[in-house]
């Protein structure tokens, strides 16, 4: 059988001397064009002392360089109608510019400047920790990000998987500036990146200006694959957070494959059935957006019975093992022993007997409809190249995508009882405390 | 005359049985498909004492409706690709399918659907209800929720359209029922008033065809009377809410603003992007975070709306530093009010906006928001063509004055919600 493969742009790619890799993937009607700038680093590159370094030096990659001083890279961005960000991850740091076709020389320029020739000065990194904790603060604000963050904690005690990419508050406080130089200086440059551009554009001269550009630049940029795997857990661990919030919730983890692994089509497929999304190939547009699923089985377990009023499942790729996890927010008046109970009824039921041959081949047809419109827009395209390039490998989607509709029942059966296993599992519960005062 | 193949101009094509139907081109390449139906069906329309009556319809109807339970609808999108998601706002209630360029005629059949023929499944009311509940509970205990319901409170005043958020109160949502949700529906969801927006390659003729066999259930109905939407000055407020054990202080401060079909909107707009609506480039963020580093996010927001609207600045920012940042978030306001933005800086926030118009023309679902907001908005076909020039003719005069007008005599609303105090 002929294996399938997800419809994209057809690309280009070609290496620079210095290491960079280049991929073109040009969208002739597209009016806009978008460049993308990924680096394997990300806070698994962290030790304890500088966790959150990676996403501080993102922060920092728009604060000067040589041709742009502070706010100029904005200025010259936003000045021609285009939008840009940036992104930090446990395994990469990504920086996006789309920008109408006619003004592609602008993120190419940037690029080349900020790739091995940051600043970082001491002044803005001053300036820059309160924006960082403000960035956290935001997040604290929320009970989600608290229970992962002790969930993430309590499952890796080895891998740097174990703090988030916003790095401990105490770190935040102390990181030195020359610190985030020499972290930038060692994983930023040419041999660690890949430069994408999609959308509206010729590849020939588009190649040769990316030539012009980066090929100076000087060989550096080091890819440092971690090197410590986490033990395998030999119990369960629990923690219980207390705090402001609405009403109680609880997150369920277990050790789950890398993206390259092979048990990681199974995986997807647990997840689909389980949440009804699957986070590589969701209907929507832009990747989808967060929506229900009354046909998955944590809905119809836990949502459909009045126990709660959001549940969802999720795997995450990951360059190294990572986590499959459950989050469920109960409905009022529902216990965490009685929401816990009930939702590891519904994995044990799964690892038992396994998916309906009815919910697979839902999915299938799920995947196979949301893999059409996968590659819409230029921003997007560049974002889902990327994604699969630094995570693996650009082909990784097509195997996936073909193994996938391949998974079997007794293969989701399999993994489930593999991955659920009660000694794997970590548990970390939110009881809301305290009713607001008004001032 | 040919029809248009420019997604920045909308066609109204012939009412079906009152309903306004506009048709927008995709973008070149697209290969999606999206259609909105709005009705004046937001919580304004609530009836007093069943607060939550908007909000749960409009969920509701996505969820499901004609031949379709909640699963088999499910089922249904996936098997096309597709996705039906709903909005509520105080005005309008929205309902959007989403899906491939080539099943369009039956995603318009399954939007009409849920425009038609909502279910309302007793247990799907139970479940809604369930979820609004923890929303009103997240509107109370989180900081960001608490300080927009507190500034809406503070700015319009009771009865008022925008006072509220729509998600009601404990004892309301007891009382909506299932023949409650009925009504309003009925009431609500009609042809006239009603709007179906599509961006689709189908010329105007079959477009026009496909609406009447889909939407010809609908009731024409009569347009629904508005509400009040006078309003009052009050003195100028301020409010701190403290919420103890949060991490950060959100900060608001801001006022009433105009309707979208104000002639002065596009002065508002542009006011509004060197305050704090431009991303980078506005004065809140480059004073507060990029030169204070007090915050991550300081911005503006201009909602305008049919029968008015409100202009805000926020802040997200720590216990220890939210008291510098209410002045600077004032200062900054009232520098809009008082001085006339430097016409450089005028050049720059203005070109900024209309060279990202290209940039929601990548996909079809961005280009589709374009389209809904100029046919609820009743703007011009041509609209976003014009748009470009609307904002080049504004000179700094006109920005002062709109924002000088903007807050009123009594002043802006400032709210804080948030851990009043750093943690000891």
């Amino acid at each position: 059988m002929a294996r399938e493969r997800v419809p994209r742009p057809r690309t280009r790619s070609f290496a620079l001397r210095n290491g960079l890799q280049v991929l073109l993937a040009p969208m002739p009607e597209s009016p806009t064009v978008s460049v993308w700038v990924w680096y394997r680093v990300g806070s698994k590159n962290e030790r304890p002392g500088i966790t959150g370094a990676s996403h501080w030096v993102e922060h920092m990659l728009f604060e000067g360089s040589p041709r742009y001083a502070k706010g100029e890279i904005d200025r010259a961005v936003v000045r021609v109608g285009g939008s840009l960000n940036a992104f930090t991850d446990v395994d990469f740091t990504a920086y996006y510019t789309t920008v109408p076709r006619e003004h592609l020389d602008v993120p190419l320029d940037i690029e080349a400047d900020r790739m091995t020739r940051a600043f970082l000065a001491d002044g803005e990194v001053a300036r820059e920790r309160t924006v960082i904790h403000s960035e956290r603060e935001g997040n604290e604000n929320w009970p989600e990000f608290r229970v992962e963050e002790e969930l993430y904690e309590l499952a890796f005690r080895e891998h740097p998987y174990r703090w988030d990419a916003l790095g401990h508050r105490i770190d935040i406080e102390t990181m030195s500036a020359a610190q985030l130089r020499e972290y930038y200086h060692r994983f930023y440059g040419p041999r660690n990146a890949l430069l994408i551009v999609s959308g509206g554009f010729s590849p020939g001269p588009v190649a040769a200006e990316i030539r012009r550009r980066f090929a100076p630049l000087p060989t550096g940029g080091e890819e440092v694959r971690v090197a410590v795997r986490e033990p395998p857990p030999h119990g369960e661990r629990r923690g219980e957070l207390r705090g402001p919030g609405t009403t109680p919730y609880l997150q369920i983890g277990f050790p789950a494959p890398a993206l390259a692994e092979p048990e990681t089509p199974s995986t997807i497929v647990l997840d689909a059935v389980l949440g009804g999304e699957t986070r590589l190939f969701s209907t929507g547009p832009r990747w989808g957006r967060a929506r229900e699923h009354p046909d998955s089985r944590l809905y119809r377990g836990l949502v459909d019975p009045g126990l709660a009023v959001r549940a969802s499942s999720d795997w995450r790729p990951r360059v190294d093992p990572g986590l499959f996890t459950v989050q469920v927010q109960a409905a009022e008046g529902v216990s965490l022993d009685r929401l816990e109970a009930a939702t590891l009824r519904i994995l044990d039921r799964l690892a038992a007997r396994g998916p309906t041959a009815r919910e697979i081949a839902d999915l299938r047809t799920k995947v196979r409809r949301a893999s059409r419109l996968a590659y819409e827009g230029a921003s997007g395209t560049g974002f889902r190249l990327g994604y699969f390039w630094v995570l693996d490998s650009l082909p990784s989607e097509d195997r996936l995508y073909s193994a996938l509709l391949r998974v079997t029942p007794g293969e989701v059966r399999e993994r489930a009882r593999a991955l659920f296993r009660p000694e794997r599992r970590v548990v970390v519960r939110y009881r809301p405390t305290g009713e607001p005062t008004d001032g | 005359m040919a029809e248009s193949g420019d997604p920045l101009r909308i066609a109204y094509l012939e009412a079906v049985d009152g309903l306004t139907v506009a048709r927008q081109a995709p973008p070149r390449r697209a290969g999606s498909f999206s259609a909105t139906y709005v009705a004046p069906a937001g919580w304004a329309f609530d009836e007093p004492g069943a607060e939550g009556t908007a909000r749960l319809v409009a969920h509701l109807a996505a969820v499901a409706a004609g031949p379709f339970d909640r699963v088999e609808l499910a089922r249904r999108l996936d098997r096309l690709g597709a996705t039906l998601t709903s909005q509520c706002a105080p005005e309008s209630a929205e309902l959007t399918v989403w899906g491939p360029a080539d099943a369009w005629a039956t995603l318009l059949g399954l939007l009409s659907e849920a425009v038609a023929r909502p279910r309302f499944a007793p247990e799907d009311v139970a479940k809604a209800r369930r979820q609004l509940l923890e929303r009103q509970l997240q509107e109370a205990t989180q900081p960001a929720s608490r300080a927009e319901r507190e500034f809406l409170r503070a700015v319009f005043p009771e009865r008022h359209p925008y006072r509220g958020t729509g998600v009601g109160n404990r004892r309301s949502l007891g009382r909506l029922s299932r023949a409650r949700l009925l009504r309003f529906h009925r009431r609500q969801f009609l042809a006239r008033g009603g709007i179906v927006v599509l961006t689709t390659a189908a010329r105007g003729p079959a477009v026009v065809r496909e609406v009447r066999r889909r939407f010809g259930s609908v009731p024409t109905g009569t347009e629904p009377t508005l509400p009040s939407t006078a309003r009052t000055a009050g003195p100028p407020a301020r409010r701190t809410i403290d919420l103890p054990g949060r991490s950060q202080v959100e900060v608001r401060i801001g006022g009433a603003g105009l309707a979208r079909a104000d002639p002065r909107y596009p002065a508002a707009y542009l006011a509004n992007e060197v305050l704090g609506g431009r991303p980078l480039l506005s004065r809140l963020f480059q004073r507060v975070r990029e030169r204070g580093g007090l915050a991550y996010r300081a911005h503006s927001d201009l909602e305008a709306m049919r029968w008015g609207g409100y202009w805000v600045a926020s802040a997200g920012t720590g216990a220890d530093r939210w008291r510098k940042v209410v002045p600077m978030l004032s200062e900054e306001l009232a520098r809009l009010r008082e001085e006339e933005v430097p016409a450089r800086e005028l050049r720059l926030v203005r070109e900024s906006a209309i060279g990202e118009i290209p940039l929601s023309l990548e996909v079809t679902s961005d280009a589709h928001e374009l389209a809904v907001d100029a046919a609820y908005h009743r703007l011009a076909e041509d609209h976003w063509r014009r748009w470009p020039g609307l904002l080049r003719a504004l000179r700094p005069r006109d920005l002062r004055e709109v924002a000088a007008a903007a807050f009123g005599p009594a002043g802006p609303v400032t709210v804080v919600a948030g851990p009043l105090e750093p943690r000891r």
